[in-house]
This record gives structure tokens, C-alpha cells and sequence, in this order.
């Protein structure tokens, strides 16, 4: 298949673009949730999006009577429940003797069961345009439609202009809480506008990679761009570069192969990424960290056999 | 044994076999390592059917725990680089082996019904259907037996080890410093995690199981301020957990995994919402004791 084939064909030239933008807008904003040593949080808010997604779907239902597959208002509902399943973990941590990971691991379960048991409810009842919506379970790429992508590409930078615009507040909040708190800033409402655009940025990519594997995107596009660069503008720009190059080669890769399923093969691109990332970085990497351990070593002896002979 | 009562049984018996580990997984902050590697199970069901070609083999179970092992014992070998920070590392190997598992399915087994989402949803109905039957009587489904034998291989470990789990626990630094082999201990903890996990992920499903691992403990640690305590109203916690959920499902004609799971998280807010109510109650009550300063 040539380049121009390639781009000739609405459905891979979809499955690539709608896969970039979910990469690029969930390596950038998962730096964030890395930073803040809560990565696995996107896997709560994937979870809790089938909740989130199915109860839109009815409501749509209900409302307008027919459709309700509309991609922003299930996104909506996505939203609103990944926002509320963080909101809970967060507070539960807070507020008693819990952990964080616990925390999480309780609200995960609480939006999943609901969400299957509300797929049962919709699976055996009469509701128009019901089909595929299991799609949000395990993902499917090759589904992406024009106006999916545009939604999400929206969405996307909506979440991408907020992080611009509360920049310094999320970039204090990270790294000095209490400074930030000193300041005056309000924790909690840098906090829910920070864990609101991670929400966006996990929930948008559920329908196409599929709610198990999107933690990947949020957490490996991060932890490879760490190994690089010293700076948060740095890792935000080049962790979503790596989103979008891992994504765009998966993409492409899976259309190549042919039967191969998108998702997993990006997650793999993205793995790859990491594991180079962590070998054999020139900053912080495991063969730096051996070399430089083997130097100083070799140093030291030299010092204590220098010094035995002059003595 | 009818067939309700039967799997209400195994209901029982998954959630005291998940809860008992659970105890140390939420004292050792590792409770989203269970979600890890109940993820790792597809990988290492795929792995083994490659190996073996018969799904009904006990050599998959093996193979499944084996692969909830390589997430646990990998996510603290990226720990130990130093190279990353917070929980990251388990959200990286994870995905990593489910996406493997995900392909091999379709790559190679594309005609074997090896459903990817028979495996993530599971379902305790269906684990109940194999009845095991002595001289013509119907004792209960197979499946209860073995949970029974996995339950008993959890209890027998913990009280071999409960000394060493416990102190690697709460003071890992003392554990090494008086001689405890810290590492030895976390791997040999978590295969057990492992395998108790994949063992209850065929009568329960992902959901159900980290759930059942992590909610009662939870639940009575709010509740306890004592390892023996807390361990024992785990129990309680667990055994009437499985029972009201599965009826309530079962009443409801819900699907029984995933109703369990949410009435055990319900049980989690109910008791966190009264906690902390009951604290607030006590601090009131103190404030109105102390005289009022004098001015």
C-alpha cells in the first residue's frame, strides 16, 4: 500500500487522525497525573465512563426518544462520571484512614458494577440504536465516524486551552501544594479543574482504544517523556509527542497487518517507546545509571590504591 | 444441595478466600496492584491454552497466576530504577500484557471461543453449573471445591507467615533490619494474591474479585484499629457481604457479579458516611464539655 493509498481511504485516514489526537491530548495531560503520582487514576475515570456513557445513552432515550448515540453527549455523561468517581477517591482518601490506592480501587469497582449492570438493563431491553454501544467496553477504532473525531479533536483542545490557561496554578499545585495553598490559590478548585481535564483527555480516546488499555495512554507517554527532560514544559510537549507518534505508528501498523486490533497494538508502540526511553536515555536511564555507578567505582579505587602506594 | 443454595455457597466461599489476602493488600497500599493483575489473568489463559490446547487444564490457572506474578514482581522491579515516581509502574506493565494476550487471541485463536469478555465479565451462574455429584447426590458445583481448596491454601499461608507478613507490613525497615527476608516475603505474598485471584476470576470476574479483595477489608479497616479485629470482621464483612448481595441480585434479577460488587461498595459508603458522622457527633460533644474561656 502506498502513502497516497493510504490517505485515499476515509476510514484509515480517521483511525489515524482520531488515534494522534487521542494520543497527543492524553500524553500531554497525563504528565500531570504522573507528576502527581496518581497515574493510575485515568484507570478509575475509563472505568467509570461506561456508567457515565450508558446513563447519557438512556437519558438521550428518554428526552429525544430516538438516537441517543450522539458522541457529545455521551461524553458528556462520561465526563460527568469519571468527575464524580475521582471526586469520591479523592474525598475517601482525604477523609479517613483509607489510602489513595484503595480509594481508587473502591470506586473503580462501585462505577464498573453499575455500568455492567446497566448493560444488562439496555442488552435486554428495547432501546433505539443500542447496537455497538458495547463498543465502549473493549474499543473498536475502525468505528470512528467524521463527526467522532471532530468531537474529540474539540473537546481535546478544550481540555489542552485549559491546561494553558491555568498553567502556573497547575504547575505550582504540582509541585508545591502548600506554597500554592499559602498563595491563596484554592486547592480545591485547582484540583477538580486539573483531575477535569484529565477526565477529558482519558475519556475521549474509551471509545476507540477500549476502557482497559486507556490507562496506557496516560501513564506511558509520560513516564518515557520523564526520562528525557528536566522541565514540565519540556515533558508536557514531548510526553505528547510521544502520545501521537506511538499512537500514529500503532495506527498504521494495525492497518498494515490488517486483522491485528488497534488499541493493542498502540499500547505496545507506546511500551516500546518506554522501555528505549528507560534503557538507554543520555539523562536519567538504567545504562547511565550503571555506567556512572561503574565510574565512580573505578574512581574510588583509584583513590584508595593512589593513596596506599603514597603512603 | 439445589442449585441456588449451591452457588450462594460459592458466592460465600470466593469472597472469604478474596477477603483474607485482601487484609495485607490494603495495609501494604497496593490495592490497584489487584486490578493490575486481574488484567494479567487473559495473557496467561492465552499463554497456556498455546501450551497446553485444552482449556479445561488446572496448568492455565497456573499459567494465569504466574502472569499476575510478572506484573506484581515487574511493577517493583520499575519501582526500583528509581527512574519513576508514584503508581505509575503497574499502569505500565499491565496494559502492556493484556494488549499481548489481546492479540495472540486474535491472531492465532480466532475460531477457539476465547472470549475476551466471557473472561473480563465472568459469572458466578455459570461457574455453579458443573454440579459435582457422589452416589447420585448432588453436592454442590465443582467449582465450590475448588475455591474450598484455594481458600484452605490461603488460610494455611497466612497463619505460617502471619508474623512476617505482619511486621514487613507495618515496619518493612525493622522486618529487614532483624532479619525477615523482605523480598522473599512480598513475592511469596503476592503469588498467593495471584493465584487467588485468578482461581476466584473464573466463578466471580474481574469486577467481583478485586471488589471482593479489596472492599471488606476496606470497610473494616474504618472500623478497626487492630489487626486481629480487623481481620476478623473482614470476615464477617465478606461472609454477610456475599450473601445479602447475591440475594439482592438474585431478587432483583440483576447480574449477580456486578450487583455483588456495587452492594459491597454501598456497604464501603454506608459505613464511611456513619464513621465519619459518629466522629463528628464525638468532637461536638467534647467542644460542648470544655468551659467556655474566660474573657
Amino acid at each position: 500500500m502506498t502513502v497516497l493509498e493510504f490517505f485515499a481511504d476515509h476510514t484509515y485516514r480517521m483511525v489515524l487522525a482520531g488515534t494522534v489526537t487521542i494520543g497527543f491530548v492524553a500524553g500531554a495531560l497525563g504528565s500531570f497525573a504522573y507528576l502527581r503520582k496518581q497515574s493510575l487514576i485515568s484507570d478509575v475515570i475509563a472505568h467509570a465512563a461506561l456508567p457515565g456513557t450508558l446513563v447519557a445513552f438512556l437519558a438521550a432515550v428518554a428526552v429525544a426518544g430516538t438516537g441517543g448515540r450522539s458522541m457529545l453527549v455521551l461524553i458528556t455523561g462520561a465526563v460527568l462520571a469519571g468527575t464524580i468517581a475521582v471526586a469520591f477517591a479523592n474525598h475517601v482518601a482525604r477523609t479517613s484512614k483509607v489510602g489513595i490506592d484503595t480509594a481508587m480501587a473502591v470506586a473503580l469497582t462501585v462505577f464498573f458494577g453499575a455500568g455492567m449492570l446497566l448493560l444488562r438493563i439496555i442488552a435486554n431491553g428495547e432501546f433505539p440504536g443500542k447496537g455497538g454501544i458495547q463498543d465502549y467496553l473493549f474499543g473498536n477504532a475502525s468505528v470512528i465516524t467524521t463527526a467522532d473525531f471532530v468531537t474529540s479533536l474539540v473537546v481535546g483542545m478544550l481540555a489542552l486551552g485549559l491546561m494553558v490557561l491555568f498553567w502556573k496554578e497547575f504547575a505550582l499545585r504540582t509541585f508545591d501544594p502548600d506554597q500554592s495553598t499559602a498563595l491563596g490559590f484554592r486547592a480545591g478548585v485547582i484540583d477538580t479543574l486539573m483531575f477535569t481535564t484529565i477526565v477529558i483527555a482519558t475519556v475521549i480516546g474509551v471509545k476507540a482504544v477500549g476502557l482497559v488499555l486507556m490507562v496506557a495512554f496516560v501513564v506511558t507517554p509520560p513516564a518515557a517523556a520523564r526520562q528525557w527532560t528536566r522541565t514540565l514544559r519540556g515533558m508536557v510537549w514531548l510526553s505528547a509527542a510521544f502520545g501521537a507518534v506511538g499512537s500514529g505508528v500503532g495506527a498504521w501498523l494495525s492497518i498494515l497487518l490488517g486483522t491485528v486490533p488497534t488499541g493493542p497494538l498502540i499500547v505496545l508502540t507506546l511500551f516500546a517507546i518506554f522501555l528505549v526511553s528507560l534503557l538507554a536515555s543520555p539523562r536519567r536511564s538504567i545504562v547511565v545509571t550503571v555506567l556512572s555507578r561503574r565510574r565512580a567505582r573505578a574512581a574510588l579505587k583509584r583513590e584508595l590504591t593512589g593513596e596506599g602506594a603514597n603512603t | 444441595m439445589t442449585f441456588v443454595a449451591g452457588t450462594a455457597l460459592l458466592a460465600v466461599v470466593t469472597a472469604l478466600a478474596c477477603a483474607l489476602p485482601g487484609v495485607f493488600v490494603v495495609l501494604r497500599k497496593d490495592s490497584m496492584l489487584v486490578d493490575a493483575i486481574s488484567h494479567a489473568v487473559l495473557p496467561g489463559i492465552v499463554v497456556g491454552y498455546f501450551l497446553t490446547r485444552d482449556l479445561e487444564s488446572p496448568l492455565l490457572i497456573v499459567g494465569a497466576a504466574l502472569a499476575g506474578l510478572l506484573v506484581a514482581v515487574g511493577s517493583e522491579w520499575l519501582c526500583r530504577t528509581g527512574l519513576l515516581t508514584g503508581d505509575a509502574p503497574q499502569g505500565l506493565v499491565f496494559p502492556a500484557l493484556f494488549s499481548a494476550g489481546v492479540i495472540l487471541v486474535t491472531t492465532n485463536f480466532a475460531n477457539i471461543h476465547l472470549d475476551t469478555h466471557a473472561v473480563l465479565v465472568g459469572d458466578l451462574n455459570l461457574a455453579a453449573w458443573d454440579q459435582l455429584t457422589v452416589g447420585g447426590v448432588s453436592i454442590g458445583p465443582t467449582y465450590l471445591y475448588v475455591m474450598l481448596a484455594v481458600l484452605g491454601f490461603d488460610c494455611a499461608f497466612l497463619a505460617v507467615s502471619y508474623s512476617r507478613l505482619k511486621v514487613t507490613t507495618f515496619d518493612p525497615q525493622f522486618a529487614a533490619s532483624v532479619g525477615v527476608r523482605t523480598g522473599v516475603v512480598n513475592t511469596a505474598f503476592m503469588f498467593v494474591v495471584s493465584l487467588t485471584v485468578t482461581a476466584a476470576f473464573h466463578a466471580a470476574g474481574a469486577i467481583l474479585v478485586i471488589a471482593l479483595m479489596i472492599v471488606p477489608p476496606a470497610t473494616a479497616y474504618l472500623l478497626s484499629r487492630r489487626l486481629p479485629t480487623m481481620i476478623m470482621s473482614t470476615a464477617v464483612i465478606a461472609v454477610t457481604g456475599a450473601l445479602a448481595g447475591f440475594w439482592l441480585a438474585y431478587l432483583l434479577d440483576a447480574a449477580t457479579s456486578a450487583g455483588m460488587a456495587v452492594f459491597f461498595g454501598l456497604i464501603f459508603v454506608a459505613v464511611h458516611v456513619a464513621s465519619r458522622l459518629a466522629r463528628h457527633l464525638r468532637h461536638r460533644r467534647r467542644a460542648g464539655r470544655t468551659p467556655a474561656p474566660v474573657s
